[in-house]
């Protein structure tokens, strides 16, 4: 399991790791049951900081993400794909690129817009590249053809 | 509005510890007053430029220079005069590699090398070198700068001390070695829970493992702070200004980086988040964001700090 910190990012490390915890059960590519492993492999793994590891487990067991098993790493819990979970990556996505907007001044209202035009005339290559399953964009007429 | 950059840290234990440390060499001062706290079980990254202390403070920990002002204790110990005692609980990499011992094998110089520690064990130390993918049969005086590293790294570890004193351990090692030599780090420091100080003045190599930071310059300690407070504290905010601002003079002493191109202004300052963007506000700005900085830029935006 190699999961995608990256150092550029300003989020704290356990942030990164919980975050791609709950994208990869989101996407379904974690299912129910799977370990993950202890904090020193997955440390070892990640090059971080095992107490980093240690908080990001912590974290996912308090959301009922994961249950820790005595002796082992946590292990899945919840099942994975359900559609909570897509809706609340979305939303951290478009929290994310709202708070980008700010900084370039950009209004909410101007990024809808912006984000409708650009989906609209996304290539379809470009769309599959991107989602396994296609992108459901109300009011975007080339999802129709 | 308080100004000053976190120079204490009240977490304890700590695994080592300095107080008004100072160091002379002849007329010039390598060291003015330094007030190391390492907690016990940190990885704490000591960085700043060359020249800055570094390694004259790493050295003063072992009792390997003896200090002209100031107290040192290390694992409880005084290294002034229980330096034999501190350095058998040491893992330590030098900054350069060059012993007297050119003409043994790296097998005979990790034989050497392990009876002088009781606790050196001789399996963990066949699997760095393996991992390390450092020969035992290789010459020592013609290693390579990155494959010397190693060989020290090896030294360091293999008797799982509970303190290790890395000074630039990805000094000289490839791109592909030095991330192999992280991971065999973060193992290490999740088996052993030691404590780890790294002196660094290339802070993304070791930003992954490190939790705790301390900025040198000019040999004082300018500021020293575990990574969340430091994630919370600097933040750097992007701003409009009017066309005849007059700068926030409240915030005089917590700016710690100006940057900005015409009327939008990017500032670094350290302080709480609404406080900062309330002073801001009130000196005429209309600010747009406050971002979190990457441990290199706040590691920059310290050492770049004009005073």
């Amino acid at each position: 399991m190699q999961l995608a910190i990256d150092t550029a990012d300003a989020r704290p490390i356990e942030t990164q790791i919980v975050d791609e915890v709950r994208r990869a059960l989101a996407l379904g590519a974690l299912e129910p049951g799977t370990p993950l492993p202890p904090v020193r492999t997955m440390a070892a793994e990640l090059r971080v900081n095992p107490g980093a590891v240690a908080r990001a487990y912590q974290v996912l067991q308090e959301q009922g993400v994961v249950e820790m098993r005595w002796g082992h790493g946590p292990v899945v819990a919840r099942p994975s794909g359900a559609s909570e979970d897509r809706a609340a990556l979305a939303k951290r996505v478009a929290e994310r690129a709202l708070r980008e907007a700010r900084r370039h001044g950009v209004t909410p209202r101007e990024l809808a817009e912006a984000l409708r035009l650009a989906a609209a005339s996304e290539r379809p290559a470009e769309r599959s590249e991107h989602a396994s399953e296609p992108v459901r964009t109300p009011g975007n007429p080339s999802s129709r053809d | 509005m308080t100004s000053a950059l976190p120079v204490r840290l009240t977490e304890g234990p700590f695994a080592a510890a300095t107080q008004g440390l100072a160091k002379r060499f002849g007329r010039d001062f390598a060291l003015l007053g330094v007030d190391l706290q390492v907690p016990e079980g940190a990885v704490y990254v000591l960085v700043g430029p060359n020249g800055a202390g570094k390694t004259t403070t790493l050295k003063l920990l072992l009792g390997l220079y003896t200090p002209d002002a100031g107290d040192v204790r290390v694992l409880g110990l005084d290294p002034r005069t229980q330096g034999p005692l501190v350095r058998a609980q040491v893992g330590y990499v030098p900054e350069r590699g060059d012993w007297g011992y050119g003409y043994m094998t790296v097998g005979r110089l990790l034989e050497h090398h392990a009876a002088y520690f009781p606790r050196w064990d001789w399996q963990y130390a066949h699997r760095l070198a393996g991992a390390f993918n450092v020969g035992l049969d290789r010459r020592v005086g013609r290693l390579s700068k990155g494959v010397t590293r190693r060989v020290h790294l090896i030294l360091a570890m293999a008797h799982r001390p509970p303190l290790l004193l890395l000074d630039e351990p990805t000094d000289g090692l490839d791109p592909v070695m030095r991330d192999e030599t992280l991971g065999m780090l973060a193992g290490h420091v999740a088996e052993t829970g030691c404590t780890v100080v790294i002196s660094t003045h290339l802070v993304h190599e070791v930003d992954r493992l490190a939790d705790h930071l301390g900025v040198m310059r000019d040999g004082r300690l300018t500021a020293q702070m575990p990574r969340e407070v430091l994630h919370h504290n600097l933040r750097r905010y992007r701003a409009e200004v009017p066309v005849d601002w007059n700068g926030a003079p409240r915030l005089n002493g917590t700016v710690i980086r100006r940057g900005g191109v015409g009327r939008e202004i990017q500032w670094s300052v350290w302080g709480d988040e609404r406080e900062v963007a309330r002073l801001l506000a009130e000196s005429g700005a209309t600010v747009r964001d406050a971002a979190p900085l990457t441990l290199e830029d706040a590691a920059v935006a310290l050492l770049s700090r004009k005073d």
